[in-house]
């Protein structure tokens, strides 16, 4: 953290900004609505990232602003995941006791390589999908993909695409969809809160809030799962892609690609 | 290092009033009554960042920190409930909301490259996030159906 930048908590504008934000979006508060059998879930913070984005438009923010904030997020996590230590050391003994499935559900990462590479692959990218699917996306494994196939990469190219998005859009889309998916799948809301521990913080509280939402009655036990998946995550994520999710991918990628290149030339010698 | 931690103290202050009065606003505690809370969850983060500066391994700091906010918070520990009370007093959510207030004003930077993404990535990102979330979800409810915890 040595990277921080001197006086920022001297940037007034900045700070009053984000507490007009927090007090405007707590006001709010949280809203609901039934799509079908499931419930999408309109958090306050999935209000203040958009209103946190729309203002970068206006001239209330200028460019020093914008770059003040990031460090602020690195901190805000810092307390955050402070909150999480001592939401998970209470609920140490059920967190031992589920042990084996936090453990076993970090594979689970690997379902990224089984959904999004095919559709990536019929979606006509190329070595690209390789960068996008191979995990998640966030810091770890962009350096990983970087220093194995290099920046100007396609693969590089790819896991930065992935990266942005998860960057701007990650914490709504996560939001959005976990309350969604545990209000209509038969799976049970713990299972959906080891989910949610996919190493990002911000994804991490997006997804658990929604299911706390939902599920108000089970708040403990699915912050204390969520939050100890998110740091089984972050701690062998990396160790995961290295030796198993970028090896698969590239098997799985020169699968698909050869199952492409055929068909097309079966389709091309037919024209011919 | 000094100048460091005056710095961190500072910034987790302002930090921690905003996220007081959205916890006021936002899951009616009163301010007065989070403030032990709240300088408990500002007290781990320090110990955590001050101990990734000391030991010379290297480990990101919110490992140290998630480390020190299990151990004074686990039942073996004396005083444990005490801070388990207090803490909970802070709600998680009134944490994350000013993390994604500044979290929106500072990728405003990165839009311009969200852009340009077109809609292939926008598909294929969805289908990755969809996919670990799923993925984990599965083998968790097996495991903890096989251990009949669910």
């Amino acid at each position: 953290m040595s990277e921080v930048p001197k006086n920022l908590w001297k940037d007034w504008r900045l700070h009053a900004l984000v507490l007009g934000i927090v007090l405007l979006t707590e006001w709010i508060g949280t809203h609901e609505f039934l799509v079908g059998p499931g419930v999408i879930l309109l958090l306050p913070m999935l209000y203040a990232i958009i209103i946190g984005l729309a203002l970068f438009f206006t001239p209330a923010v200028k460019e020093k602003q914008s770059k003040n904030a990031e460090p602020l997020i690195v901190l805000g996590v810092t307390l955050l995941i402070a909150k999480i230590g001592v939401i998970i050391g209470p609920s140490l003994p059920q967190i031992i006791e589920a042990g084996p499935a936090l453990l076993l559900q970090e594979f689970g990462n690997l379902g990224t390589i089984f959904l999004a590479l095919p559709i990536a692959v019929f979606l006509g990218l190329k070595r690209e999908s390789i960068g996008m699917t191979h995990s998640v996306a966030r810091e770890p494994n962009v350096g990983l993909i970087m220093n194995n196939y290099g920046f100007n990469s396609p693969e590089g190219r790819g896991v930065m695409a992935i990266y942005i998005f998860g960057t701007v859009f990650g914490a709504v889309f996560m939001g959005l969809i976990s309350g969604f998916l545990a209000t209509i799948t038969p799976l049970h809301p713990l299972s959906f809160a080891m989910a949610s521990g996919i190493g990002s913080g911000s994804m991490m509280a997006a997804a658990s809030g929604s299911l706390v939402a939902a599920f108000p009655s089970m708040e403990t036990e699915i912050l204390a799962f969520a939050g100890a998946s998110n740091l089984l995550s972050l701690s062998t994520g990396l160790y995961m892609s290295i030796f198993i999710g970028l090896p698969l991918t590239e098997k799985l990628y020169n699968v698909l690609t050869a199952r492409r290149d055929k068909k097309s030339h079966i389709k091309k010698g037919r024209g011919a | 290092m000094m100048k460091n931690l005056q710095e961190w103290i500072l910034l987790l202050l302002i930090f921690g009033i905003v996220s007081l009065l959205g916890n006021w606003i936002g899951y009616d505690t009163f301010p007065v009554g989070a403030i032990p809370g709240m300088v408990i969850l500002i007290l781990v983060s320090l110990v955590g960042m001050i101990l990734q500066k000391l030991i010379p391994i290297d480990i990101p700091s919110i490992a140290y920190v998630a480390i020190v906010g299990v151990l004074i918070s686990m039942p073996w520990m004396p005083g444990s409930e005490q801070i388990v009370a207090m803490t909970n007093s802070i709600n998680l959510l009134a944490l994350t909301t000013p993390i994604l207030a500044y979290a929106g004003i500072a990728i405003g930077r990165s839009w311009t490259d969200f852009v340009k993404l077109g809609w292939r990535t926008i598909v294929v990102a969805s289908f990755v996030m969809l996919g670990t979330f799923l993925g984990s979800a599965l083998i968790a409810e097996v495991v903890l159906r096989m251990q009949g915890i669910i």
